[in-house]
């Protein structure tokens, strides 16, 4: 029995979507259909949650259009995320705070992925990776050979890695930088104080159990800069960090999950 | 917290060219026709009809689908030849204002160089990836998948 890779390319969320199950030579009938429902329901979230369509029920909601009440369950479940989100990062990741009103999409992107992953299948294929403009949720192995693994992208150089990564049992990576266009990267206490808090973070990755989370807490270490409490929530939260700094500092969390030293990304390439 | 030793290995560095294109399901067969990977053992299972060192016999030019990338648009042009890529470039390029342009300019370039330069390392995905990424990776798969490298 050989592996063998089925692979989805959806653009949908303004990105491209990729989902790719790993399994064993056969029929795939089964799994054809799981990505599609993937793709059906990443594209169903989109709808509902876009902030760029004014015709979404956020979007609705944000005008003043729709009672909270007449939104799709999603979106209180979503905010209900979002708060946590902020107690666990003393108030840098906060949706409630950006103008225009109250936007989830820090964390909605994350949430969706982990969301269409989930309805992958798990037990029966070697693995599952579902990565969303670099907001990846894996489940199982690639080929059922070794734990996935990820780049993190360096944050000056395009063309280069920062590091290697291997996702095990489950587990997501979101990253947030401001080497992509940063709007989103709104600091609400520099707002309040105009005040920047020490080194600028250039880059944070986040790995834990889920996407939704990871991708909220990337996003509020990227603005948080040398304030240590957004660190210290997120940690006891049970997800792993890793900063780059302006000037290229690094810092790890002594839990992230860094391919070994010596294990090159091409692994079998070096005999 | 752990401080780590400076960034980028130059192990890291020949990455990425397989990540944009292991990115979109691609590099199994891709690595079937790069000899750097023949005799690798990786077990590329799923390169069916898997050459090794002699390499596809491939050979031919195509242009993938003009993508979206959130800002703008692209596409890329490939050319083949004995299955291996020879040549990328970027064929259809709009942005929707000069600060897209700007970043599509400086990082589409760094792009073609990597995917010409490194078909064989082996990641699966990378994070913090760019829409012009993720875009520039779907291109080159059609323009691959006309071209049936695969």
């Amino acid at each position: 029995m050989s592996a063998a890779v089925l692979a989805r390319h959806e653009p949908v969320m303004g990105t491209v979507v990729s989902l790719r199950i790993d399994h064993d030579d056969g029929d795939t009938g089964g799994l054809e259909a799981a990505v599609e429902e993937a793709v059906a329901e990443l594209h169903r979230l989109d709808r509902i949650f876009s902030t760029w369509k004014p015709e979404s029920p956020l979007s609705r909601w944000r005008r003043g259009e729709l009672p909270l009440e007449e939104l799709p369950p999603e979106v209180p479940e979503v905010l209900a995320r979002c708060a946590e989100a902020k107690m666990t990062t003393a108030g840098y990741f906060d949706p409630w705070a950006m103008a225009g009103g109250v936007d989830p999409t820090g964390l909605v992107k994350g949430w969706a992925i982990e969301r269409a992953a989930s309805l992958l299948p798990r037990d029966e294929v070697l693995g599952t990776l579902v990565n969303g403009g670099g907001d990846i949720a894996a489940s199982g192995s690639e080929e059922g050979r070794h734990p996935w693994r990820v780049g993190i992208r360096h944050p000056w150089r395009p063309e280069a890695l920062a590091c290697v990564v291997e996702l095990a049992g489950g587990r997501a990576i979101a990253t947030s930088g401001r080497y992509e266009r940063g709007e989103h990267l709104i600091d609400p206490h520099a707002a309040a104080t105009g005040q920047p808090r020490g080194a600028l973070v250039v880059s944070a990755s986040v790995v834990g159990p889920s996407l939704a989370m990871a991708d909220a807490y990337a996003t509020a270490l990227a603005v948080a800069g040398e304030d240590e409490r957004p660190l210290g929530g997120v940690l006891a939260a049970g997800y792993e960090v890793y900063r780059i700094f302006e000037q290229g500092r690094e810092e790890a969390s002594d839990g992230f999950p860094f391919l070994a030293e010596g294990t090159t990304p091409a692994g079998a390439r070096h005999r | 917290m752990t401080r780590r030793t400076p960034l980028v290995s130059a192990a890291a560095m020949a990455g990425l060219g397989i990540v944009l294109l292991a990115h979109v399901g691609a590099e199994p067969r891709l690595l079937a026709s790069s000899p750097s990977s023949a005799g690798g053992g990786s077990g590329n299972a799923s390169s069916r009809g898997g050459s090794s060192s002699s390499g596809s016999s491939v050979s031919g030019t195509a242009s993938g689908a003009l993508e979206q990338y959130g800002y703008g648009e692209l596409a890329v042009k490939l050319t083949v030849q004995k299955g291996r890529i020879v040549s990328a470039t970027v064929t259809g390029l709009r942005t929707a204002d000069t600060y897209s342009q700007q970043i599509a300019a400086q990082v589409i370039p760094m792009l073609r160089k990597e995917v010409l330069a490194a078909q064989s390392a082996k990641i699966s995905g990378i994070s913090g990836a760019t829409y012009t990424c993720s875009a520039y990776a779907t291109s080159v798969q059609s323009a691959l998948d006309k071209l049936h490298l695969k």
